[in-house]
């Protein structure tokens, strides 16, 4: 015993750097990196303060850099979204080509979808820009649509945009009709709010009930006979007696439009033809 | 010698955090890494028992190792830098009874027999990390360069902490 406790005080030295050389052998090679303690990783609470507070200095030597990423990061991501939206609103326009109910009425006309890409509701004259033009087959005069009811009417097209009178502009003059009646009034603007309008002009004789719809009389090539405008709010007086002028709620909410539809009137040409001769 | 122990242990606290935090992340050209912590292994006064140099030896590389992530690489290494340490030094200065002061340094050496001593450490620490570092990958030109350009970095680095650790404890 005595003899051990000398050898082991003798070469204490070894004893120790082997233990020491094992010790470090064993941590080294033991590769597996799940299988490490805690506390032998700088993840442990001593190396993770002292790494937070360095970083909380040196997080700032890289700003610049660190900045300019984000900035073509940002870029980039901004591509992808404009690139996606497209896409979305190409998608948006043929899932919406496909479950249009075209009645047979209506064959005469056919559709244009496009995308309104700029739109106001607060000026006494709003107008909608749209994202098609010229080369897509817009032309002046077309009626709009979405699909609730009537938008507005197209005033200027350019090769691949087009300006929309909207309805909400008291330039426009709609020609409309209470639902199954046949007396024909003229929609305004009065510019109070972007969801009424006010059908005027309406023969004293007209039937009317409020909650009845408004919709497009089919006096003009604009707008085919029967699309829905808005429902009757309640009667006021109009400035002539002979006429009386009706509250209308639109259909339409202008305040949140994306993709609308121009009428296209193959008949227009020859319609426009025919009045031409008869005067 | 309180006051010795007093500046051996924040000597080590601002070598290892200087470590740790700088020269961690130093990779000159991508071959040379300074090795700031073991000028403390240098600098352990001769007259200290062996199993206490190899015990700080063993201890400074695990905390080391703790903060970069390498599991025991610089405990081993400085186990063994601990270790032949004293033989380093008797290279050059085999009296060591005429040291003026048992802690080597450029001021009790003289410049040119620490500069030697330094090397030599600095080789066989620099030897040892890179060939235990390189057990996976092996790449003997690049073993080498990274060797020689580590050790004259970290000399380099030993030289300038001895001249601005002040001498007398």
């Amino acid at each position: 015993m005595r003899n051990l406790l000398n050898f082991i005080v003798r070469y204490s030295a070894w004893i120790l750097f082997i233990i020491y050389v094992v010790v470090s052998c064993i941590l080294l090679f033991n590769s597996n990196p799940y299988q490490h303690h805690i506390y032998l990783t700088s993840a442990n609470a001593m190396s993770a303060a002292v790494y937070g507070a360095t970083n909380n200095v040196t997080s700032y030597f890289h700003l610049r850099d660190i900045n300019e990423d984000l900035q073509r990061r940002n870029a980039d991501l901004e591509m992808e979204v404009l690139a996606l939206k497209h896409q979305i609103s190409r998608y948006r326009e043929m899932a919406y080509a496909d479950t249009m109910s075209v009645d047979s009425a209506m064959m005469r006309y056919s559709f244009i979808i496009a995308t309104v890409i700029n739109n106001s509701v607060n000026r006494p004259f709003n107008y909608i820009t749209i994202e098609k033009g010229e080369l897509d087959g817009v032309k002046p005069e077309m009626g709009v649509v979405d699909q609730n009811g009537v938008v507005g009417i197209v005033n200027i097209v350019g090769p691949h945009t087009a300006r929309v009178i909207s309805l909400l502009n008291s330039h426009l003059r709609l020609s409309c009709k209470v639902k199954g009646h046949d007396q024909v009034g003229s929609l305004v603007w009065d510019g109070k709010s972007p969801s009424e309008a006010i059908l005027e002009e309406l023969p004293r004789h007209a039937v009317y009930a409020p909650g009845d719809t408004i919709v497009t009389s089919g006096y003009s090539t604009v707008f085919p006979e029967g699309v829905p405008v808005g429902v009757v709010r309640h009667s006021m007086k109009d400035h002539d007696e002979n006429f009386v002028a009706l509250r209308v709620d639109l259909f339409t909410d202008f305040t949140t439009l994306s993709t609308v539809r121009l009428i296209r009137d193959s008949l227009k040409e020859e319609l426009m033809e025919v009045e031409q001769t008869i005067d | 010698m309180t006051k010795l122990a007093l500046q051996f242990i924040l000597l080590t606290l601002i070598l290892v955090l200087a470590q740790v935090i700088v020269f961690n992340h130093v990779c000159l050209f991508n071959v040379a890494v300074p090795f700031a912590f073991i000028y403390i292994l240098l600098r352990l006064p001769v007259t200290l028992s062996i199993n206490w140099v190899l015990t700080i030896g063993f201890f400074l590389g695990l905390v080391v190792d703790i903060f970069s992530d390498t599991q025991g690489m610089n405990a081993l290494a400085c186990t063994i830098l601990a270790a032949l340490r004293r033989s380093a030094l008797r290279l050059y200065f085999p009296r060591e009874e005429d040291l003026t002061d048992p802690c080597p340094s450029i001021h009790s050496l003289g410049f040119g027999i620490y500069l030697k001593y330094a090397v030599t450490a600095t080789l066989i620490f620099c030897i040892l990390i890179f060939l235990i570092a390189s057990f996976s990958l092996f790449n003997p030109l690049m073993l080498l360069l990274r060797i020689v350009c580590s050790t004259l970095l970290t000399t380099l680095l030993l030289i300038c902490i001895d001249i601005i650790t002040p001498n007398k404890a």
